[in-house]
């Protein structure tokens, strides 16, 4: 039995500490143990930038089990496998504690990406890469940040100014946004209703 | 900087007219006010589902916070219960509705906590049926902190007074020091509410908490730097220090502390200098004045653990023959999981059941039991074997087991034919069902 009102308390906790961590955390729908998280890529890595999200479903023994964590985002990283976005990281697994929370398991995410651990790796291709030609596996990891992990949030920016434009104010216009998941015409439709 | 965390209070509560809750008193597993309090031998607390729900049915369990490994689970703390009970009436007893209600749908009950003629110090109740739960009962009129000087309860079971861990000298020792206590407010106090949703609050609202409310259990001064044993008495550092290499035991209740010695609760520490900055000063230069000579390196490692699995207990995953009685604790001393011999009590009807390890059915431990159970001395125990394919199977699974091959084939099957696998229902009880709740 997941304790709702524990991730309910999460989630306000995270969204008051948005502008100073920049990790989001929300529902998918109306069941919380469904979740999306944003974390932005950490300054001076080939990540910078790009806003990345990470699918989150909550087990039935949350918070006794950690959450099941998966990038939804394609990313480039010797711990993130870039086929499925699975995520090798101890905390996710048998280190967990139920005295951490989605937004502390997401900064340990975000950490990850500032500090790749190829001796541990999910992915072996890019584990191999980075052990061998550093260079170039900078290079392709900002190459995917840049092809996927920017292109959605740009998006979203567009699409913003887009709303503001017709009139809408900024903060409605990102929320409701962020409630129908991206979608600007049905984010429309729900301003004008 | 504590005092900055004092001040930094959060709005915890949900519902108009709670309190605002310290920081301190927030549980990190479930994020709320803190109920059945619980300090971990590493100084951290949590509320007793909370702590219980966090420990590993299969081995070691590790502190949420810390991760500091323990096997036994500690009592509950009675002070610091009846110090929030105190401090946030109204959430505390939102607190208690809350859960309450998750236990009757689990059928698990938590002990149920009464205040004693003093207030700090309660005995354990025993409702007639686990239906009739809560702190004021109905015959509490001596509202657990109002009233020091009140003689003992009616209790549902009053041959059960007896095991109480709680003398009666201790009364007149706890009462004179309390007229004699400074009174200090909690900025934190709700305003009165009306009397139906709670009837205490015309007397709550006027509580204040007080040096006799978070007293030292061996010198009956304010606490400094406080410990809690597993026995849920709290003591300060100072108080507990003893230059012999013998277990520690509680100077109240004489329950042992297994593993050492506890670290000072640091939580508790900075509320007790925030609340009481002149008694705490006084209490550190009395403290710094007699200082203990010997500090004991971090202690014995005493396990309470009992005949040959006592040796090699530390790593006991390695040998497929060790008894670890999965998912079920000791209702005295609190290991979880029982490793060695493991005594079911046969007449306890309750859900959980009410077991005991070795050592504490061979000191037979009158405590009553961890979750509510109603048990006596009468009631007749019996050894129960564990279920070694089961274990080996769990070890197998969670990857404990090394080399499978080392499992000795011959006493698989011996095992196999005196305990079939299916035919007892007893075990399924604990290892189906309950194999994380049950302790």
């Amino acid at each position: 039995m997941i304790d709702f009102a524990r991730v309910q308390k999460e989630l306000q906790e995270c969204s008051r500490d948005v502008e100073g961590s920049g990790i989001r955390v929300s529902p998918k729908s109306d069941n919380l143990s469904c979740l999306i998280g944003t974390i932005p890529g950490p300054l001076g890595t080939p990540y910078e930038g790009g806003v990345f999200q990470i699918d989150i479903t909550l087990p039935d023994g949350y918070p006794f089990e950690p959450p099941k964590m998966q990038f939804a985002t394609k990313v480039w990283h010797p711990n993130i496998s870039s086929q499925s976005g699975a995520i090798c990281l101890d905390i996710l697994k048998d280190q967990w504690s139920p005295a951490l929370t989605l937004k502390t398991a997401l900064l340990s995410v975000q950490a990850l990406l500032s500090a790749p651990q190829p001796d541990d790796p999910q992915d072996a291709v890019v584990a191999q890469q980075y052990n061998r030609d550093y260079q170039t596996f900078v290079g392709t990891a900002r190459y995917w940040t840049e092809t996927f992990a920017m292109r959605s949030a740009l998006g979203v920016e567009e699409k913003v100014q887009k709303l503001v434009e017709m009139g809408f104010p900024e903060a409605l216009v990102k929320s409701t946004l962020e409630a129908v998941g991206g979608d600007e015409n049905l984010a429309l439709e729900r301003l004008c209703s | 900087m504590e005092i900055d965390k004092m001040e930094n209070r959060k709005d915890v509560g949900r519902e108009g007219g709670e309190e605002e809750l310290s920081d301190s008193f927030v549980c990190c597993v479930c994020l709320d006010l803190i109920y059945k309090p619980i300090v971990l031998s590493c100084g951290h607390i949590s509320c007793f589902w909370c702590v219980h729900k966090s420990m590993d049915a299969l081995r070691e369990s590790h502190c949420p916070i810390c991760r500091h490994p323990y096997y036994h689970f500690p009592t509950i703390c009675q002070m610091l219960h009846f110090l929030l009970l105190k401090m946030y009436p109204v959430a505390y007893k939102r607190r208690e509705l809350q859960t309450l209600e998750e236990e009757k749908k689990s059928g698990f009950y938590s002990p149920q906590l009464k205040a004693d003629a003093c207030g700090t110090q309660a005995k354990f109740l025993y409702p007639g049926s686990s239906s009739s739960c809560s702190i004021i009962t109905a015959d509490s009129n001596s509202c657990p902190t109002s009233s020091f000087s009140n003689g003992k309860e009616s209790s549902a079971h009053p041959e059960q007074s007896g095991p109480a861990s709680h003398k009666n000298d201790e009364d007149t020792i706890y009462s004179e020091h309390t007229s004699g206590a400074t009174t200090v407010s909690v900025g934190t106090l709700s305003p009165p509410v009306e009397g139906k949703s709670f009837p205490q609050s015309e007397q709550h609202g006027q509580q204040k908490i007080s040096v006799a409310d978070l007293m030292c259990a061996a010198c009956k001064q304010l606490l400094f730097n406080p410990v809690g044993l597993n026995c849920g008495h709290v003591y300060c550092e100072a108080c507990i220090l003893t230059s012999t290499d013998e277990m520690l035991r509680c100077q109240v209740c004489h329950s042992p502390h297994p593993r050492g010695y506890p670290k000072v609760c640091l939580e508790l520490d900075h509320f007790l200098e925030e609340k009481f900055p002149e008694e705490y000063a006084r209490q550190r230069d009395t403290v710094q004045l007699r200082q203990i000579k010997v500090k004991p390196e971090s202690a014995s490692s005493c396990l309470l653990v009992t005949g040959s699995e006592g040796e090699n207990q530390v790593g006991w995953w390695s040998d497929p023959q060790s008894k670890v009685h999965i998912g079920v604790g000791c209702d005295f001393c609190g290991m979880f999981p029982i490793i060695g011999d493991r005594y079911r009590c046969k007449d306890c009807k309750e859900k959980i059941g009410f077991d005991l390890c070795g050592d504490c059915h061979s000191s037979r431990s009158k405590l009553p039991g961890r979750f509510n159970q109603q048990h006596t001395s009468e009631h007749q125990f019996e050894l129960v074997e564990t279920n070694i394919i089961r274990n080996i199977m769990m070890r197998l699974v969670t990857g404990q087991l090394e080399d499978g091959s080392t499992v000795p084939l011959e006493n698989l099957e011996l095992i196999s034919e005196e305990n079939p696998l299916f035919d007892d229902g007893e075990d399924d009880q604990h290892g189906a069902g309950a194999t994380d709740q049950n302790l």
